[in-house]
């Protein structure tokens, strides 16, 4: 056939294309759940943020970030659609990643042989999740600003080789240059993001059993099904493109960045919410530094946490995860909305508490 | 783009009502902007610009937008010629459709800065409402409010206490089809004004988002059956 000579051509001329093409024209177990479509959705979507974002960044002025973002909707022909394009794409995008690790928590995904692509999408986390306050920050707006200027305040006062990290990432106290350094780690960032999802996908798909019995080839049975989960993302991105444009961003971030007007409280996009709060918990510089830093590790020590062996996961446990959903839920939402003193700290304990004692204890327990 | 998705339902249902009480969207208050499928009320938002250029502009700026932009109002551009050139910058000259709105003089009202009012809007919890209420919430303040020096009494206003005096007042601008400008309508087409200005897109917003999510049911169910059917015969 033409194609299979034309592929046939590019594979003898540049390594690495044959494995591209096999990955298409590899045949599966029939049969696998919606969610095994979830990085590939999750990769649709982080070309839409890097499509929208290269269009952004052609008009974006670090130096005057409010006025270049206003200049973008008021002014630049289909700009408040890119932008939306781009907000919106970063929401779901974080819906979807958050959904994908928890599912693997659930059904213990994250177990030899698949920790090494488990370990792979907490990268992906901790890199979206930096990225994203990038993106907040780079708004220009008040929430953004604020944030930004406790963490530079912050991490001046480091010393050592953490010092020397945090001189080179931010240059100093926030000034007038530190977005535009700050945009180039977001766009650098992105496209890291890129290359961790592939990989992330690949060694999940090596770990997985070789299927036996009867297989079925891509075409047509999971573009189907690709197309409809697809069709479905689309949707939903409708509906926030048309009438919830700002969900889940806040208001905050709408008001230009003042060096006089010190907000009361910062309020970050929904995405962000856990983590802040888990980070509010801490006191001090190195407490939400290395909040952050610990929460993202036991996510990346779970298959060690996890004392199960091979045996499959007991109704306990996944109670245990749903519960650890909730929890997190509930994290962001007390830091959005802010109710009753000591509440964050109990979400917070719970979280580490279910990873480094309940998830071993569990785990051992139901095992035996 | 909605009044053609919706203009038979409304013939069929509505007809009687709404021509009678078209212009009434005071009581109750109703902003056309408002809602699901809302839309910008031109006519209100060129009241509200003149409440604004008349009232709000000599302590508030809108630097987002530039005398052309009010084209998008359905004004003309000669009438924008002529409201830009009745307009003397600081530097002496004349505005044209291209110069960004007049940046009044910087003041503080005893200490506190004018807001630009360009995404104030989106700025604000309660959007449109809120500036309405803020606008008609000034009066005198109830037994056991001491007011700061300089402050003014504002129901509205978070802590009740503003230092922005009350501007509006009835005829405080003449409109130019002859609605009758109360304190209320110059609130309501002010914070109508300042909704677009916040979002100049929200018709089209809507417009296209409806259209988006109307195609990409029909092709979710189109592609979720074509999936079962493929499913059932190979899967």
């Amino acid at each position: 056939m033409q194609t299979e000579a034309k592929q046939g051509w590019l594979a003898s001329r540049m390594p690495g294309m044959s494995c591209l093409c096999a990955m298409l024209r590899e045949r599966r177990a029939p049969g696998a759940s919606w969610l095994a479509v979830l990085p590939a959705l999750l990769g649709v979507l982080l070309a839409v943020l890097l499509a929208s974002g290269a269009v952004l960044s052609v008009y974006y002025n670090p130096r005057q970030a409010y006025a270049s973002l206003q200049g973008i909707a008021h002014e630049v022909r289909g700009g408040w659609l890119v932008l939306s394009y781009h907000q919106i794409g970063a929401s779901l995008a974080f819906a979807l990643l958050y959904l994908k690790l928890f599912h693997t928590v659930l059904v213990r995904g994250y177990r030899a042989p698949a920790e090494f692509g488990w370990m792979l999408w907490v990268k992906l986390l901790a890199v979206l999740l930096l990225t994203g306050w990038l993106g907040f920050v780079l708004d220009g707006g008040a929430g953004g600003y604020w944030s930004l200027f406790n963490a530079t305040g912050a991490a001046m006062t480091l010393s050592g080789f953490p010092g020397a990290v945090a001189m080179w990432f931010f240059g100093g106290p926030v000034g007038g240059a530190t977005l535009a350094r700050l945009l180039v780690f977001h766009v650098l960032l992105a496209f890291c993001a890129v290359g961790i999802i592939l990989m992330a996908r690949a060694a999940t798909r090596r770990a997985q059993a070789v299927p036996q019995g009867r297989l079925v080839a891509f075409w047509p049975v999971y573009a189907a099904q690709y197309f409809a989960a697809l069709s479905v993302l689309a949707l939903v991105f409708a509906v926030l493109l048309g009438f919830a444009p700002h969900w889940g961003l806040g208001a905050q971030n709408a008001i230009p960045a003042s060096t006089m007007v010190v907000p009361v409280s910062i309020s970050y996009p929904w995405y962000l919410t856990p983590v802040a709060g888990l980070a509010g918990v801490f006191s001090g510089v190195a407490g939400h530094i290395w909040a952050v830093i610990a929460a993202v590790a036991v996510l990346y020590a779970l298959p060690w946490l996890d004392r199960s062996g091979g045996a499959p996961p007991g109704r306990f446990y996944m109670v245990l995860t749903w519960l650890l959903g909730l929890d997190v839920l509930a994290l962001g939402l007390v830091t959005a909305f802010p109710m009753g003193s000591g509440l964050p700290e109990l979400l917070t304990f719970w979280f580490f508490f279910h990873f480094l004692v309940l998830t071993p204890l569990v785990t051992m327990m139901e095992a035996a | 783009m909605m009044r053609r998705f919706f203009a038979p339902l409304l013939a069929v249902g509505l007809l009687a009502g709404v021509a009678a009480h078209a212009e009434d969207t005071l009581s109750p208050l109703r902003f056309q902007s408002a809602g699901t499928f809302g839309s910008i009320d031109l006519a209100a938002a060129q009241r509200g610009f003149a409440v604004y250029q008349g009232v709000c502009a000599s302590c508030h700026g809108m630097d987002a937008l530039h005398y052309r932009d009010l084209q998008a109002l359905g004004l003309t551009p000669a009438q924008v010629a002529g409201i830009a050139a009745s307009v003397k910058l600081s530097d002496g000259s004349a505005a044209t459709p291209d110069s960004r709105f007049k940046e009044p003089a910087a003041m503080s009202m005893s200490g506190a800065v004018p807001p630009d009012l360009s995404s104030i809007v989106a700025q604000r919890a309660g959007g449109t409402d809120y500036i309405y209420r803020f606008l008609t919430g000034f009066g005198p303040a109830p037994a056991g409010v001491t007011l700061l020096p300089g402050s003014n009494y504002n129901a509205a206003f978070p802590g009740g206490q503003v230092f922005m005096p009350a501007v509006l007042h009835d005829d405080a601008v003449t409109y130019a089809d002859g609605t009758k400008a109360t304190t209320a309508q110059e609130a309501a087409d002010v914070a109508e004004f300042l909704t677009w200005s916040a979002d100049p897109n929200l018709s089209a917003r809507h417009a296209v988002g409806l259209r988006a999510v109307i195609f990409f049911v029909f092709l979710a169910i189109v592609a979720m059956l074509t999936k079962r059917r493929i499913w059932r015969q190979e899967g």
